[in-house]
């Protein structure tokens, strides 16, 4: 079976080829090929031997992927041919120019008013979560068009806050 | 001894208080917001009351419910924790004003502490140095930078009402310094209801040290050694250890007497942590007292044995302490790691979430102060600590090695946490040769990335999950009898 898995920001091609009857698979990452022998410990652990080297891992799946853990290392794996086409939209989307929260939070202030001219880097919007404060910044120089909240709002990812209308760079 | 005692607190440091009252004998309540119905210390208390809503200062800042819920239950007496309601005054005054005890200094010494330039004032005139700077706080912003005009940049700008970093800048230079001090102006009013703020002059390469004090109501003042806690981001602890790398046994000797005498001139009673900033030089200035149990505490208690909450307890229900300064002795090494829920490749930023899957690291040396479990909702609410490993071992280059197999033994699926990021700390060299200064942070790992990702690995994880998954559930899975090369690949037995 052959896959094309998301880690990181890489896309990993692997194919798996099991030994029938025997929880036994020959796995080819590129030229390399390794041999894994495994035993499903429970629902979320499993004891695996990757060319002679003991690796434990834990896995918990979910919608979004798989989230792995292996030896203080966290992974969340997607295969890249299954992404609902909701999720790879909202990554395409998540575009520098979007003005909004990172996590869910509540907005302490409001840097700037409409029609104001701004630098790119400037702060925008204060927003603060799990008690720690964030500034919003400006990713280009621009206009504010629009302010689509107030002080003390509870904004989510994938709100826009702030709408800046770029202005094309002046310099050569 | 108290029968009952309340927890004014949630989450970790909730649990570890009820647990020293389980082998005392003590019946605890938990308190809890709407967020926390389900959190670790309503589970391990023998009764527990809510307090509504999650927002904090209708919950664990409502001090008026948590002393209804101590009378309603019959608590005699009531532990702050840290954070949250520990360090306020009034708090502990209006328990006082209940008929019951608290846990943790008189209210008037935990005003006069809590105000950062009094301290400074007491702790002077006790021949105690101070960090050059203000001796009064303001919520001026133009007197702020004519101060700082005066003694130079870099400066430190700190809230009155201080603690754990909140309304705490390094302002470099007088450019954005008005907007560095209204931001640090709000964090300060938002977080402790006082926006005032004063100034010190940044000392550069210095080590954070405090000293663990412990006093009775008789008079008696002994301290339980360092902690060292240099390494921090947002000016908050991150890492501790005790012994401090970078402490002379003379330098010892003088901060823990300049630690008794903070403790006596502010006539202090209870368990408290005099912080100092030491310098290469081997000068050192007093900083602040924390007047409650820290987050750190545990390194202590694994190197002198005792247990600090215990005798938190004894002191407030009257009882002396039963050792000297000279039986207090200590053994070994131990490190704390602070597991947040934050991503440290981003900035530390929190990561909320539910817990997906959680398996603490077990063995020798070992102690996990834990406050969640799997399936448990990580609230955006509160303070996003997840936990605290602590480890001891012989010596300082002992307990690196436990803390790393500790540390890539400690799975927690679901957030992102700090664990990658101290993986790489106890791994780097200026931690292993003690270089730890204040800075180390954005000295060593400014804009950190994970290091020697197994990518590979997890991904050939994730194609076996799908091969064992089917297994798994008609109950089939056993390890494959491994074929002839692999015999010589290694010890594999089932």
């Amino acid at each position: 079976m052959k896959y094309n898995l998301q880690i990181d920001k890489e896309t990993i091609p692997l194919e798996v080829s099991p030994v029938e009857g025997r929880n036994l698979a020959e796995v080819r990452a590129g030229e390399a090929t390794h041999l894994v022998a495994y035993k499903a410990v429970s629902e979320t652990h499993l004891h695996l031997l990757v060319d002679g080297r003991t690796v434990e891992a834990f896995v918990a799946k979910t919608e979004d992927g798989k989230h792995i853990f292996i030896g203080g290392q966290t992974f969340l794996v997607r295969d890249a041919d299954r992404i609902p086409s909701s999720l790879s939209r909202s990554a395409a989307e998540e575009l520098p120019g979007d003005i909004t929260p990172p996590m869910p939070s509540v907005v302490v202030r409001i840097l700037v008013a409409e029609g104001d001219r701004v630098e790119s880097g400037q702060g925008l919007v204060v927003v603060s979560a799990m008690k720690m404060e964030n500034t919003l910044v400006a990713p280009y120089k621009g206009l504010v068009k629009k302010i689509n909240t107030r002080a003390e709002a509870r904004v989510a990812p994938g709100d826009t806050l702030v709408e800046i209308e770029k202005e094309a760079p002046t310099d050569g | 001894m108290f029968k009952k005692i309340l927890i004014a607190n949630r989450s970790e440091i909730a649990v570890r208080i009820i647990r020293t009252c389980r082998e005392m004998g003590i019946e605890t309540v938990a308190v809890y917001s709407d967020a926390d119905e389900c959190a670790l210390h309503v589970l391990e208390a023998d009764e527990a009351v809510s307090l509504g809503p999650s927002e904090p200062s209708s919950s664990y800042l409502n001090i008026n419910l948590i002393i209804q819920a101590a009378k309603s239950t019959g608590a005699e007496a009531i532990h702050p924790g840290y954070g949250f309601l520990a360090e306020n005054p009034d708090f502990a005054s209006a328990v006082e004003d209940a008929g019951l005890v608290f846990i943790g200094p008189p209210s008037r010494v935990i005003r006069d502490l809590g105000d950062k330039t009094k301290a400074r004032e007491i702790m002077q005139s006790a021949g105690v140095d101070v960090i050059p700077g203000m001796l009064a706080g303001t919520e001026d912003i133009g007197t702020l930078c004519k101060e700082a005009d005066g003694m130079g940049y870099p400066v430190l700008l700190k809230a009155v009402a201080g603690g754990g970093g909140k309304g705490m800048r390094i302002v470099e230079d007088p450019r954005g310094m008005k907007e560095v001090c209204a931001s640090a102006m709000s964090e300060a009013e938002k977080a402790f209801g006082n926006g005032a703020l004063y100034l010190e002059k940044f000392l550069k390469n210095t080590r954070h040290i405090e000293f663990q004090v412990l006093a009775d109501q008789q008079g008696h003042v002994v301290h339980l050694f360092e902690r060292e806690c240099s390494i921090q981001r947002r000016h908050q602890k991150i890492v501790e250890e005790t012994p401090s790398p970078g402490l002379s046994r003379e330098i010892r000797r003088s901060m823990g007497k300049a630690a008794l005498s903070a403790a006596r001139a502010s006539g202090y009673v209870n368990a408290g942590t005099v912080e100092f900033l030491l310098e290469p030089s081997g000068k050192f200035y007093f900083m602040e007292v924390n007047t409650r149990l820290q987050v750190e505490h545990p390194i202590t208690e694994m190197t002198t044995g005792l247990d600090l909450v215990r005798h938190q307890i004894e002191i407030a229900a009257g009882n002396p302490l039963p050792f000297g300064q000279a039986d207090i002795t200590r053994r070994g090494h131990a490190i704390e790691c602070r597991i947040y829920a934050e991503d440290p490749s981003e900035h530390f930023f929190p990561s909320p979430g539910p817990v997906l899957l959680y398996k603490e690291p077990e063995g020798p040396g070992i102690r996990v102060d834990g406050g969640i479990y799997e399936g448990f909702e990580v609230p955006v609410e509160y303070d996003p600590i997840l936990g605290k490993l602590i480890v001891w071992a012989e010596d300082r280059k002992m307990a690196v090695s436990r803390m790393l197999r500790a540390l890539r033994g400690y799975a927690i699926l679901g957030v992102q946490t700090t664990i990658p990021f101290l993986v790489n700390v106890m791994e780097s060299t200026p931690f292993e040769e003690g270089e730890t200064y204040t800075h180390f942070i954005e000295t060593h790992f400014a804009d950190w990335s994970p290091e020697n990702r197994e990518s590979l690995l997890a991904g050939i994880t994730y194609v076996i999950d799908d091969l064992a998954r089917p297994l798994r559930a008609s109950g089939t899975s056993e390890m494959a009898d491994p074929p002839t090369p692999w015999e010589t690949l290694g010890e594999w037995r089932l």
